[in-house]
This record gives C-alpha cells, sequence and structure tokens, in this order.
C-alpha cells in the first residue's frame, strides 16, 4: 500500500489550502474520457454505424439543447431529470431507513437473522421486471408503484451489507470491550456500529447504483415522465439521438448520486483503513 | 435432524407464517387471482409449464438457458471487474483509468442502451451475456477495490519494515484482507445479475426464465409470473449460498483476525 | 405566448361548456354532469388521436380535466385499468383487448380507432428470397409479442401451415428490430410504423399477407375501451370523448393535409411521415364502426365481436390467458350506445 501511504503524506503536506489542485490521476481521467468521446465521433464519422442507429456526439449534443430548450412531449428536461432522481431518492432512502436496522438487527441477532436472510436472499436476485406488473396492479400507475420497485430493488442489498458487516466485527474487541464492562448499547455503539459503518456505506453506494440502473424499468410502464420515460418515449419513434442523450444523462447523474454518497462516507467513516 | 431443526427453526417458521398468510389472503378471495394467484393456481401452473412447457420449451430448458446466461455474465463479469479492482485499489493510476468508464456504467440502466448492444452485437447470445457481463464487472471491481483500500495502512507499514516485496505485501496482507470483500461483492454480483436477468432476455426473446416472466405478464398471467419468480429466486438464492460456502472456506479468517 | 393564447382560449371555451351545462345540472339529472378529471391511456403515434388531443378536443367535448399517461403496449393499458388508474383506454389493440374482456377487466369496448389493415404487416429481406409461405422455413421472423403484429404474424403461420419449429419467432421491440435488421440478424419482421418503414428502406421488401389474413379472421384493429365505473357515472363524457375522435376522424378525411400537419407535430415527425403513415391504416368512420360489419348497434352486436371472440381462443391456445368466455361475453362486453349517440348528434 505505498501508495495510500504517500497519498496521505502529500494530504498532510498540501494541509487542504492546495487540495483544489488537479492532481496527476485526474488528468488522466480527463484524457481516458476524452479519449471515448474522440472514439465516439470517430465511429460516426467513419460511419461504421448508420448514424440514425448511433448519432455522433454533435448530434446528441444538438439533441440535448434542443431538449433543454424546447422539451420533450410537454415536459421540461428538469422535470423529467426531477422526476426519476426524486423517485430514486425516495426508493432509496426508505431502503436506508427500513434496511439498515433490519439489517443491523439480523446481524446482532442471530435468531432473527436466520429466520429473515432466506427472505432477503430470495429478493436480492428477483429482476424488478418481473414484479413491475404485481406492483402496478397493486398500487396503480402512479409514483407509489415505482418507488416500491426501486424501494423493493435497493432494500435486500442493504440489509444484506448491514448484517454482513455486523457480522464482520472482530470477536476479540467484543470480548475486549465487553470485559470491560461495556454494556449491549455501548458494545453497539462503540464497537458494532463503526465496525459495521464501511460495509454498510459500501452497500449503500451498491444499492444506489441498483435502484439508479432500475429507474428506467421504473418508468418503463405508464410513466409520463422521467429520464426512463425519455428512453421508451423515444425508442417508440426510433430516436436513438434523444435515447443516447437520455443515457449519458443517467450515467452523470448516477456518478454524481455515487459521489454525494462517497464524500458523506468520507465525513463518517475517517477510520476507514486506519485501524 | 435434530440439530438441522435447531438451527432452522426461524426460517421454517418465517416461511410457514409467510405461506399461510398466502393462503389464507387468496383462499378467502380478499384478492382478486390476478393480482395475486393462489398457491393452488401457482401449483397448478408449475405443474403445467412443468408438464408441457412454456412456447414451444421446456420449463428445464428456460431455466437452463438462463442459468447459463447468469453463470456466463457472473464469471466473466466477475473475475474481470475482481481483477480490475485490485488494480484500481493498488494503484491510483489505474484507478484513474478505469474509475470514468466503471463509474458511468455501474448505475446505468442495462435497459437504455440495449438497442447499442444489438448494433454492435446482434440478437445472440453474446449480447445477452456481455449485458450481465457488464452489470457484474463493475459491482465486483468497486468491491475489490474498496477491499484493498480497506487494508489497514498500519500493517502494510509493519510488512514493509519486515522486508516484504511489492508482491509479498499484496499476496499476504492486502488480499487476505480484501477477500471478504471481494466474496461480498461476487454475492452482490450475481443478485445484480439475476435481477438483469430479464433485461438481458429482452433483447430476443423467446428462451429463459426472465423472458418467460416478461411474456407471461403481458397478459397479466400472474400465475406463470409467480412460478417465474419464484425459481429465479430460488436459483439465486442456491447460488447465493453456494457462494458464501465458498466464502467461509476461503475467508476463515474473517471476523477473527 | 401561442400557447398560452390557445389555453387561454380553451379555458374559456370550457368555461362556456361549464356555462351551458349548467341548466342541465339543475334538472338534477346525474347524466349531465361533467367528470372532474378522466384519466386516459394513450399512444404516441401517427393518427387522428393525436389531432383531437393536440387541439383539445377531448377535454372540450368531455367537460373534463384529461389526465394523459403515455402507454408502450396494451398490455399497459389492460393493467393500469386493472389497477383503477385509468378511465379510458385510448387505441389499445385488439388482442389486448380480447385477453382483457377474457380475464373479465371492469372495462367494455365503445369505440374503434382503426382498422389496421395493411398498416401493420410483414417485411421480408431482399436478399433472403422469400416468395412464398414455405420460403420462411427456416428464418428468423421478430415481431413484439403480444402486440397484434404478434398476433397476426402467428395466424399466417397457422393459416400456412407453419409451426415454430419451422419458423424463428423472436420477440423484439421495433427499435431493437430496427437494429437488428440493420445487422442482417433477421430475414423478416411483423411491425408497424416507423419500424416497417426504415425496414423498407434498408432492403427490405414488402410481404403482404393482410388481405389473406383478414379474410380468415385474423382482423386486427385498434379500439378504445372505457371502464364502467366511468362510463355509467359519465355517460355524456363517454359520448363526447368518442364525438372528439369522431371530429378528428372528419378533419382527416376531408382535410388530409392539415390533419397531417397536427399530427405530425404531435408525434415529432415529418408532415409527409405522418401522411404516409395514415394513409395504411383503414379509419373507419363512426358511421360505419355501428354497422354489422364492425361493432354493431345495442342489441345487434356486429362481425367484430366474433373476431374478439377468435381473438381470444387463440390467445388461450398460445397460453397467453388462461381461458376465453363465449361469444357473448364478447358481444355483452361491447357497448355501442355511447357510439351510437355519438354519431346521431
Amino acid at each position: 500500500m505505498r501508495i495510500s501511504i504517500t497519498e496521505t503524506t502529500a494530504g498532510r503536506i498540501a494541509g487542504g489550502r492546495f487540495a483544489v489542485r488537479v492532481a496527476p490521476e485526474q488528468w488522466l481521467s480527463l484524457v481516458v474520457v476524452a479519449a471515448g468521446f474522440a472514439g465516439w465521433e470517430l465511429i460516426t464519422l467513419l460511419r461504421l454505424v448508420p448514424p440514425d442507429l448511433l448519432p455522433g456526439p454533435g448530434a446528441v449534443a444538438a439533441t440535448f439543447f434542443d431538449i433543454l430548450r424546447n422539451g420533450y412531449r410537454e415536459t421540461t428536461l428538469s422535470q423529467d431529470i426531477f422526476a426519476t432522481l426524486y423517485r430514486c431518492g425516495a426508493g432509496f432512502l426508505l431502503a436506508c431507513v427500513t434496511g439498515v436496522p433490519l439489517g443491523l438487527l439480523m446481524g446482532y441477532r442471530a435468531k432473527i437473522g436466520s429466520a429473515l436472510d432466506p427472505i432477503v436472499q430470495f429478493m436480492r436476485p428477483l429482476p424488478p421486471l418481473s414484479y413491475l406488473v404485481l406492483l402496478i396492479l397493486w398500487l396503480g400507475t402512479g409514483n407509489a408503484s415505482k418507488i416500491a420497485l426501486l424501494f423493493l430493488s435497493a432494500f435486500p442489498i442493504i440489509v444484506s451489507s448491514a448484517m454482513a458487516g455486523v457480522r464482520s466485527v472482530r470477536i476479540q474487541k467484543l470480548q475486549v470491550a465487553r470485559s470491560l464492562g461495556a454494556n449491549e448499547w455501548q458494545v453497539f455503539r462503540f464497537v458494532i456500529l463503526p465496525s459495521a459503518l464501511p460495509m454498510i456505506f459500501t452497500g449503500a453506494r451498491i444499492a444506489l447504483a441498483v435502484a439508479f440502473s432500475t429507474v428506467v424499468a421504473a418508468e418503463l410502464m405508464a410513466a409520463t415522465d422521467g429520464l426512463g420515460w425519455m428512453v421508451f418515449s423515444a425508442s417508440h419513434f426510433l430516436r436513438n439521438d434523444i435515447i443516447i442523450m437520455a443515457v449519458l444523462l443517467l450515467g452523470l447523474l448516477g456518478m454524481l448520486l455515487n459521489s454525494l454518497v462517497l464524500v458523506i462516507d468520507k465525513g463518517v467513516i475517517h477510520w476507514r483503513g486506519v485501524e | 435432524m435434530r440439530t438441522w431443526l435447531g438451527a432452522h427453526w426461524p426460517a421454517l417458521l418465517v416461511f410457514g407464517v409467510v405461506a399461510g398468510a398466502w393462503t389464507v389472503v387468496t383462499q378467502f378471495d380478499l384478492v382478486r387471482d390476478l393480482f395475486l394467484p393462489g398457491p393452488g393456481l401457482v401449483g397448478a401452473a408449475l405443474l403445467d409449464l412443468l408438464n408441457n412447457g412454456y412456447k414451444s420449451r421446456s420449463l428445464w430448458a428456460h431455466a437452463g438457458l438462463s442459468l447459463e446466461r447468469v453463470f456466463g455474465g457472473f464469471i466473466t463479469g466477475a473475475l474481470v471487474g475482481t481483477l480490475l479492482g485490485l488494480g484500481m485499489g493498488y494503484s491510483r493510476k489505474v484507478e484513474a483509468v478505469f474509475s470514468p468508464y466503471i463509474e458511468f456504467l455501474r448505475p446505468l440502466p442495462q435497459l437504455s442502451y440495449l438497442v447499442l448492444l444489438i448494433v454492435w452485437f446482434g440478437i445472440g447470445e453474446i449480447s445477452q451475456v456481455l449485458l450481465l457481463f457488464l452489470t457484474a464487472l463493475p459491482v465486483s471491481a468497486v468491491a475489490a477495490m474498496d477491499g484493498v483500500k480497506s487494508t489497514s495502512v498500519q500493517r502494510v507499514q509493519v510488512a514493509r519494515t519486515l522486508g516484504a516485496t511489492d508482491w509479498q505485501i499484496f499476496r499476504h496482507v492486502v488480499l487476505p484482507s480484501a477477500l471478504p470483500e471481494i466474496f461480498t461483492g461476487a454475492r452482490l454480483a450475481i443478485g445484480v445479475v439475476y435481477a438483469t436477468l430479464i433485461a438481458a432476455e429482452i433483447i430476443a426473446g423467446s428462451t429463459g426464465l426472465g423472458w418467460m416472466i416478461l411474456d407471461a405478464g403481458r397478459f397479466l398471467r400472474s400465475d406463470y409470473v409467480f412460478v417465474g419468480i419464484i425459481l429465479i429466486g430460488l436459483m439465486g438464492l442456491a447460488l447465493d449460498r453456494l457462494l458464501l460456502a465458498a466464502e467461509r472456506r476461503v475467508v476463515h479468517w474473517a471476523g477473527k483476525a | 405566448m401561442g400557447d398560452m393564447i390557445a389555453i387561454r382560449r380553451r379555458r374559456a371555451l370550457q368555461a362556456v361548456g361549464a356555462g351551458l351545462a349548467l341548466p342541465f345540472l339543475s334538472t338534477g339529472r346525474a347524466r349531465a354532469k361533467a367528470p372532474e378529471q378522466l384519466r386516459v391511456a394513450f399512444f404516441v403515434e401517427t393518427k387522428p388521436t393525436m389531432i383531437a388531443k393536440g387541439e383539445g378536443w377531448f377535454d372540450q367535448m368531455t367537460g373534463a380535466k384529461i389526465q394523459w399517461s403515455e402507454a408502450g403496449s396494451g398490455a399497459e393499458v389492460n393493467t393500469g385499468i386493472a389497477a383503477g388508474s385509468f378511465d379510458i383506454g385510448l387505441a389499445i389493440g385488439s388482442s389486448g383487448t380480447a385477453a382483457g374482456l377474457s380475464q373479465g377487466l371492469p372495462y367494455e369496448l365503445i369505440g374503434m380507432v382503426d382498422n389496421i389493415g395493411p398498416a401493420e404487416d410483414m417485411v421480408v429481406r431482399k436478399t433472403a428470397n422469400i416468395h412464398s409461405p414455405a420460403d420462411f422455413k427456416g428464418k428468423k421472423v421478430a415481431t413484439p409479442f403480444g402486440s397484434t403484429s404478434h398476433f397476426r404474424l402467428l395466424g399466417f403461420l397457422a393459416v400456412n401451415k407453419l409451426t415454430q419449429a419451422d419458423v424463428t419467432v423472436l420477440d423484439m421491440t421495433p427499435n431493437a428490430m430496427v437494429a437488428a435488421w440493420h445487422r442482417g440478424d433477421i430475414d423478416a419482421g411483423y411491425v408497424w410504423a416507423p419500424a416497417k418503414s426504415k425496414l423498407l428502406e434498408e432492403g427490405g421488401v414488402s410481404y403482404p399477407t393482410y388481405k389473406e389474413l383478414d379474410a380468415a379472421g385474423y382482423v386486427i384493429a385498434d379500439l378504445i375501451v372505457a371502464t364502467k365505473a366511468f362510463s355509467q357515472e359519465y355517460p355524456d363524457a363517454v359520448v363526447g370523448f368518442l364525438k372528439a375522435y369522431g371530429r378528428a376522424l372528419a378533419l382527416w378525411q376531408d382535410k388530409p393535409d392539415d390533419a397531417a400537419q397536427i399530427v405530425a407535430k404531435q408525434a415529432g415527425v415529418t408532415a409527409d411521415v405522418a401522411k404516409r403513415d395514415m394513409e395504411e391504416y383503414d379509419f373507419v368512420p363512426q358511421k360505419d364502426q355501428i354497422s354489422s360489419a364492425w361493432l354493431g348497434t345495442p342489441g345487434q352486436p356486429g362481425k367484430f365481436t366474433e373476431v374478439l371472440k377468435r381473438t381470444a381462443d387463440f390467445l388461450v391456445q398460445q397460453k397467453s390467458i388462461r381461458s376465453a368466455p363465449a361469444l357473448a361475453a364478447f358481444q355483452k362486453g361491447t357497448n355501442t350506445e355511447f357510439l351510437q349517440r355519438a354519431v346521431s348528434g
């Protein structure tokens, strides 16, 4: 782990004041992304794929500005982005609020864990599209069924990671804490939770990504706005420029959400890799 | 037998409660069978599918094809993803090169780029497995990277002062502490791959459990949908247990070190 | 700005409409009341439905504020209606309707949008050398499953004594079909515009099947369904809805170029494309819809109910639905009362 060490040393020397300076690694990332775009442009320039199947970056950018200005089928772009973010955020947060306590409990109390784990593990591999129809039947075509779908896709992952986090706590630590006279709450608060948190955050990031990648499925049926809806609506008229624009926006939004969780992760779990 | 029961009674109890509630709710017509088919209907649908298959293929053929796709996508995706993740955790340069794409790909809805896959790779198995590969890869990569990064700095320093080479540090310090997260990542990846199965089988359907569920759902055949859901859930559960058993064998030090 | 004025004008018209409705309301007849909201599932497509929607005729003539939900398939319309989220399904295909009526979904067939005719038909790749039904053996044909196209493609196989062991039938969305066609992965497609036009542009030729299949009873149509709960509560709104569509049909009949302009704007295509697409459909005038050839009149169900029955039986064979009721159920599920009132003025 030479790299980590130099990183922390550099961080100490910089003292945070020079943190805005672009690191060489970030330049590398930029170059790689630029190369990706150049490759895309090249593919369309050389007409390796007909432009209506894979429109070039220019065409997609033009579509983006057009939709930014004029909206898409009676919705504005910001409305679509917000609708998608809202569904994803609501489903994900609901899954966190319910999944983390449940997972902690399941990790902490073996009986509860073994009782509920099969159900959670059964839910985890279920394709959201498989129960989308059922959710619409039960909850209607509004936001409730869509949020429920995203909740169900994130929930098992969060529960599993919280449970795994608790179970990964070192036994010695527990024993030491107990022998020092810590009560159950203290053991939980000062030993189990700090050890479990890194895994919970990793799980939350994965769950967020999964929920986000499910958002298009959620908007597959009976939606009237959202980026996923835009993808399907555009696909009926073979508008691949709109589809690619929406895909890029979805990817970027997903990255943004992920880095948001990462920032929180860094702020909360300062002990990751230190203990 | 008694010990087995002793270990599993909570799960059995929950299973009993769920099955009981399901029976009661449907038996007394509290919901229409369009909304929630009862155990009887689902059982009949299962028998029907076992005997007659679904649309010119047997149920086993559909399940087998799905399993092949899942395995194909999972094994390749988890392997490449883990290697990539180890590299990304180990070197900032490797991370800088791959992370924009990994981070972009990870939350990207598979349904949204289906058509592009067809454009490039056609409607055969390649596209379907590739979609699952692309789903598993970022999950495994991030888990492996996080695993490497969570290695304790002190331990690396100790190993280094003791004169360990880079490879020895990787093999004896970094890898052991990353393995639990790698396994967690693998289990997550198989879940996500299964969850993407329908999206993959949309590509040019007529085979696979995912496609069967989708096709049956079109006409609200909830009984077939339930059979499909239960089969996928059980297959996923079995694979997850398999991975868990492997994890216990390989990572016997988790929670002890 | 233009939109603002249009909205204001629409509001003004609605206010006038409400004023006219007042005398009826005061007589205390429940049927004169206008619904507060009307939830309609619709398809964005190049059809006169888009005229009535875009010009606000549906809102005006039902007196309701319509909540539009874009559907991608008949299955979605059925699911939404079963869930109680839609009141009217506009332009749901006949196979979806037959399935819904068989499953006892709480709706009735109240009118037609079109007889699909040649608008959905087979396109074969020139180089695939398909000239007769027997040439389809060993070929790959794609269609979106569950659609009217799928139903007619299976009809084509049945009529020509081909099985799905002879022909590989693939489930693909129209967009995926275009991509696969471009790569040469499929030999034929059974689909509608705009995918159909794309296949024709890229080395495809039409292989007309619709006449033969229509004669054999595999008629496909796009229909209008309304939930019984809504139509019993607001019969006038249902009549108004059909009248609004009748007005759009008349515009297409009388001034096709103007009609195409409006449709094009709504669907996001050029006017030429809209016109070309619409010319493929047989938009049956509403007075003909109540003839015996189609839906018939109250008490005298037309021949189309038999088509629905046959469609449902076929779906049972396909395992798409569990069982199909007798013909009488489809006749009962077709309520032409509103259509008759709409036509008579």
